[in-house]
């Protein structure tokens, strides 16, 4: 009964009906409605590069000056030259990617023994996983910090990087999407012999980018953004990530403002980036065709 | 795929334990104690911009003039984040040797056992001419008997005012003979709901800022904030409700602009919508080259007081010659001379009395429009605010009293009976 | 079964031995995938978590060594007038903030589920606000809600509307927090609504479609239906995070005007880092957890009962 012809599928790629309605406006209306909602969503983004665009003084009124008198793109480079950015990008970055490979793998296991096996204790050991997302970091940020001086990891990329290798979030969502899937795959596989892990890596995950292209960004964002724990276990200031390292130049005052949102704004870029990236993943998969049974 | 993920894992944990190795790259590290009499110490600091430059170059300067000790400044946040990474670093064992901490933290730190009483080592050394101090900021350092720190920082509250709406206004500028009366009635002719200008500014977050404002107009209308035993609450005295009064009025008439506590008033001012602030030298680099503005001292009730904000440097014990070697940089920081370098490059104010006859302090007074005001103010700033652990619970009640009258949403009179009440309790319960 | 499996099954048959059992279990097997996550969670989670459990036993101000006082937090804290007043603004704040952002999130998933010139940049405006770091959003909507200069009230005043006080005003604060935060997180919602809607077999659209129903019906009784898990999951994990409501709190607010925005973990951080009271935060932070545990484990099995999974 499905139908894997190719001009099915590409009219399916929306949800309008097959036939469309004339329309009487140049454009989808669908802009209506998306274009008002983008402003809102951008409407801090383009306030925060107005502001980096201005002088220090024009950045120094309340009321904020909406129009600046010119565009001073050089308070980029003053920024980037006033601390040492190229580490705070560097460290960022290691944060960052580490963690989310390493969330993505570890989620990903398991993510999918919750989902998909039957073991002894597997429902306890959820609700305890699943518990550890509810005890406020303020409370927690002291005793791991013990245990990872005990590490010997106190000022290090490494002391940022081992509290986050693998958190319940992940295995929650990867376990709601896991159960998505039809499983006759997964049986069909695991009757011809395949290990779980071959099953995992070979016809789950692959269906899965989605699912992994979201956990990903998530976890990239969070490593990204990340300051409290930063603050407690990092010293010196060349190990330090970006959102620490701009709390530098961010003094109880604001003289600067112009440079703090440059430095945040420069900050921002690689997320976007990241999203752009991930985003292709977004599109459906072309591999699910559809199961002949 | 599978071997993809090994090798990331693997990369992980390499990348983890290069990371443990390359601290040691630094010029100190908390870990390394004396060598061949050599000794590293650390200074956590919460310096941004020009203070950030600032402590860089002196302890520099330090450094190269004292071969024997290497004093590494380490940046450890802002405001209350700041607290959060030095408890870690006690809890761990392993905390700084000096850390700039904020003045009302000083009674709790005093109960930390390894933080260092200094009494004993500024008893032995004259030198340190220790009275030549502020009395604000000696009153911050001494909690029961013991000295937990060195003067960091001091400031006090006095009055701004934008010239240019006064002449539009047609009143005469502030003087320093101003009375609350005087003040009152400017800020309400200065007012101008059409123009949305304000004649005042005050922080209404009810946090610390909004309470200290309050004490300084308490202070001047003669009362005080605890009884001399420090067990009751004073405030709810006919001075305290003159002040509250006085709030009351102003806000009534909606002459103030209230910072919810994210400190925009000073851009408020600087786009010429109000007429004084009462605020403290920190403002000025945000201020100067936008409205024609004057200081001057606090208006008087009863006498001109105004309150201080001050600092410290703490002291903790990694041992003794850590502790000597901070205690030697302390001292040397906080010199006459030295105090003038720091104040001539980021506006803060001398620490230290003397400070005032140096040759190089006029210097610091021109550099810094009408920071020569608060310098002098600092002789009002003869009362200081309780240094009790209980402080901060205080300062949480008198703050909401203060903002809901702020607020009109409660009269002077039941917000300081309701506050004293709950005050006392606070006083009351065992600790 | 397939012919292949067949001829496999009658040639290779053989009893397995207990080892070879063991290996081949699905126990073995679970635990094994669980291992890795297991024992970072365990130390890096479990063990703070327990470590915080005894400082609630504690009067400790994590500068002098604290000295056990056995459950006197907690009764303090059952008695605890403000306590109470923070676990009512948390609540409020949760019942709103949860149905508001999940629904707005599908609304928006749907809306950016579709191949339109520009898709690209909206999912990207909308996921913006999520990466703007709280300290920039906060000083934002500070701005845009200022009672005298703010933007919103420019606008109020523009028609002819009265101008409110909205963060300065104690009634309203706690809403303007509620806008705020959805604001910030819808992105999150989207994208996880985004990549679940990715998941739905086009051939049930299409058959639904072939059927003649209308849009709207396909939508109802086959999109919504399956998308229940990710419902499930952004309810429970929105819910879990409302109740823990802190950073934007603590940049804008700073828990006022008069208490109005002091939720449960801004008043734990009161407790702790500005009245040096750790363990009583530590005491609040269990109530806390139990009290998230609980409602976590009602939804979860609720979510049993009507979240369906296609298989």
């Amino acid at each position: 009964m499905a139908s894997t012809s190719t001009a099915a599928v590409d009219r399916l790629v929306r949800l309008d009906a097959p036939e469309k309605p004339r329309r009487r406006l140049p454009f989808s209306p669908w802009h209506l409605f998306l274009a008002p909602v983008a402003v809102i969503m951008l409407l801090p983004l383009i306030w925060m590069v107005i502001l980096s665009l201005e002088t220090s003084s024009e950045a120094q009124s309340f009321p904020p000056v909406v129009l600046p008198t010119g565009l001073h793109f050089h308070n980029y480079v003053t920024t980037w030259n006033s601390e040492p950015f190229g580490n705070f990008f560097l460290n960022s970055a290691i944060y960052s990617l580490t963690t989310v490979a390493s969330n993505l793998l570890f989620c990903s296991l398991a993510g999918y023994a919750f989902a998909r096996l039957k073991f002894w204790g597997r429902d306890v050991l959820f609700i305890v996983l699943l518990a550890t997302l509810m005890v406020p970091f303020q409370v927690l940020l002291i005793p791991t910090f013990l245990i990872v001086k005990h590490l010997g990891l106190v000022d290090s990329v490494g002391g940022l990087i081992m509290p986050n290798l693998c958190s319940a979030f992940g295995i929650f969502m990867l376990r709601q999407f896991f159960r998505t899937l039809p499983i006759e795959l997964e049986e069909a596989a695991r009757i011809d012999g395949t290990s779980r892990l071959g099953i995992l890596f070979k016809i789950v995950l692959p269906l899965s980018l989605p699912a992994l292209a979201t956990l990903g960004i998530i976890q990239f964002m969070w490593s990204w953004n990340d300051f409290l724990w930063p603050l407690i276990i990092i010293d010196t200031a060349s190990h330090a990530p970006l959102q620490l390292g701009l709390a530098t130049l961010q003094g109880a005052h604001r003289s600067h403002w112009n440079l703090v949102m440059a430095g945040t704004v420069m900050s921002q870029i690689p997320m976007i980036v990241a999203f752009l990236i991930a985003q292709r993943w977004f599109i459906r998969s072309i591999a699910f065709t559809g199961i002949k049974q | 795929m599978k071997r993809i993920c090994l090798l990331i894992v693997t990369g992980a944990l390499i990348v983890s334990g290069c990371g443990g190795s390359s601290s040691t790259s630094s010029p100190a590290t908390t870990s390394s104690a004396s060598s061949g009499g050599h000794v590293n110490i650390t200074l956590w600091h919460g310096y941004t911009d020009v203070e950030g430059t600032a402590i860089k170059a002196l302890t520099k300067q330090f450094n190269a003039t004292h071969p024997n000790i290497t004093v590494t400044p380490q940046f450890y946040g802002n405001s209350d984040y700041a607290l959060q990474k030095v408890l870690a670093a006690i809890a761990g064992g392993k905390p700084p040797d000096i850390s700039y901490l904020y003045g009302s933290w000083a009674a709790n730190i005093a109960t930390n056992p390894t933080t260092v009483n200094l009494a004993p080592y500024i008893q032995k050394d004259p030198s340190w001419n220790w009275n030549d101090f502020w009395l604000a900021a000696r009153n911050v350092t001494t909690v029961k008997g013991k000295i937990i720190g060195v003067p960091a920082l001091i400031d006090n509250l006095a009055l701004v005012y934008n010239k240019k709406l006064f002449a539009q206004a047609g009143i005469p500028l502030p003087t320093p003979n101003w009375t609350w009366t005087d003040f009152e009635n400017a800020a309400l002719k200065l007012t101008d709901p059409s123009k949305k200008q304000f004649g005042w500014a005050y922080v209404n977050d009810a946090s610390e800022d909004t309470v200290w404002r309050f004490w300084a107009m308490l202070w001047q209308a003669g009362g005080s904030i605890l009884s001399p035993d420090g067990k009751q609450a004073a405030f709810d005295s006919a001075a305290g409700l003159k002040a509250m009064t006085l709030l009351q009025t102003l806000a009534k008439h909606n002459a103030i602009y209230l910072d919810d506590g994210s400190d925009v008033y000073p851009g408020v001012f600087n786009s010429g919508h109000i007429g004084m602030l009462w605020t403290g030298p920190w403002d000025l680099s945000q201020i100067t080259g936008h409205q024609p503005y004057g200081v001057t001292i606090l208006p008087a009730d009863k006498n001109h007081q105004t309150i201080s904000g001050p600092d410290n440097w703490v002291v903790f014990n990694n041992g003794s010659a850590r502790v000597n070697a901070a205690v030697t940089f302390l001292k040397w920081f906080t010199s006459p001379a030295i105090d003038l370098e720091w104040a001539t490059m980021t506006g803060d104010l001398p620490l230290r009395a003397s400070v005032s006859k140096l040759p190089g302090y006029n210097a610091f007074v021109q550099k810094y429009p009408g920071i020569g005001e608060w310098a002098a103010n600092l002789a009002n700033a003869t009362q200081s605010r309780p240094v009790t652990t209980t402080y901060p619970k205080i300062s949480t009640v008198v703050g909401q009293a203060v903002q809901s009258v702020l607020l009109g949403k409660a009269d002077p009179q039941q917000a300081l009976s309701q506050a004293a009440q709950q005050v006392n309790g606070i006083l009351s319960a065992p600790s | 079964m397939t012919a292949r499996a067949e001829v496999t099954r009658g040639v290779d048959y053989r009893r397995p031995s207990l080892w070879q059992r063991i290996i081949a279990s699905e126990h073995l097997a679970g635990w094994a995938f669980v291992a890795p996550a297991v024992i970072l969670i365990a130390v890096f989670a479990l063990i703070p978590i327990g470590w915080s459990l005894l400082l609630s036993f504690q009067a400790n101000n994590l500068l002098a060594p604290g000295h056990y006082i056995g459950l006197a937090n907690y009764r303090a804290l059952s008695k605890d007038p403000q306590f109470r007043a923070a676990i009512g603004h948390t609540i409020v704040y949760t019942v709103i903030f949860v149905p508001v952002s999940v629904l707005a999130a599908l609304g928006l998933a749907v809306a950016l589920n579709r191949k339109l010139r520009g898709i690209r940049f909206y999912r990207l405006a909308v996921f913006i606000p999520l990466v703007t770091s709280t300290v920039a959003t906060g000083i934002v909507f500070l701005w845009l809600l200022d009672p005298t200069f703010g933007l919103v009230n420019y606008a109020l005043h523009a028609l002819g509307l009265p101008q409110q006080g909205f963060l300065q005003d104690p009634n309203q604060a706690l809403y303007c927090i509620v806008v705020m935060t959805v604001w910030g997180w819808l992105g999150f919602d989207v994208i996880v609504y985004l990549a679940a809607l990715q998941g739905i077999p086009q051939d049930l659209l299409e058959a639904s479609e072939i059927d003649g129903a209308s849009k709207w019906a396909t939508f109802r009784s086959v999109v919504l239906p399956l998308l229940g898990p990710a419902t499930l999951f952004l309810v429970v994990w929105s819910t879990i995070n409302a109740l823990q409501l802190f950073d934007e709190i603590y940049v804008t607010t700073h828990g006022g005007p008069l208490g109005a925005t002091t939720v449960i973990v801004y008043y734990l951080y009161q407790q702790a880092f500005q009245f040096f009271n750790a363990g009583y935060g530590a005491a609040i932070a269990y109530v806390l957890f139990v009290g998230i545990l609980i409602i976590t484990l009602f939804q979860l099995w609720v979510g049993r009962k009507r979240v369906y999974y296609v298989s």
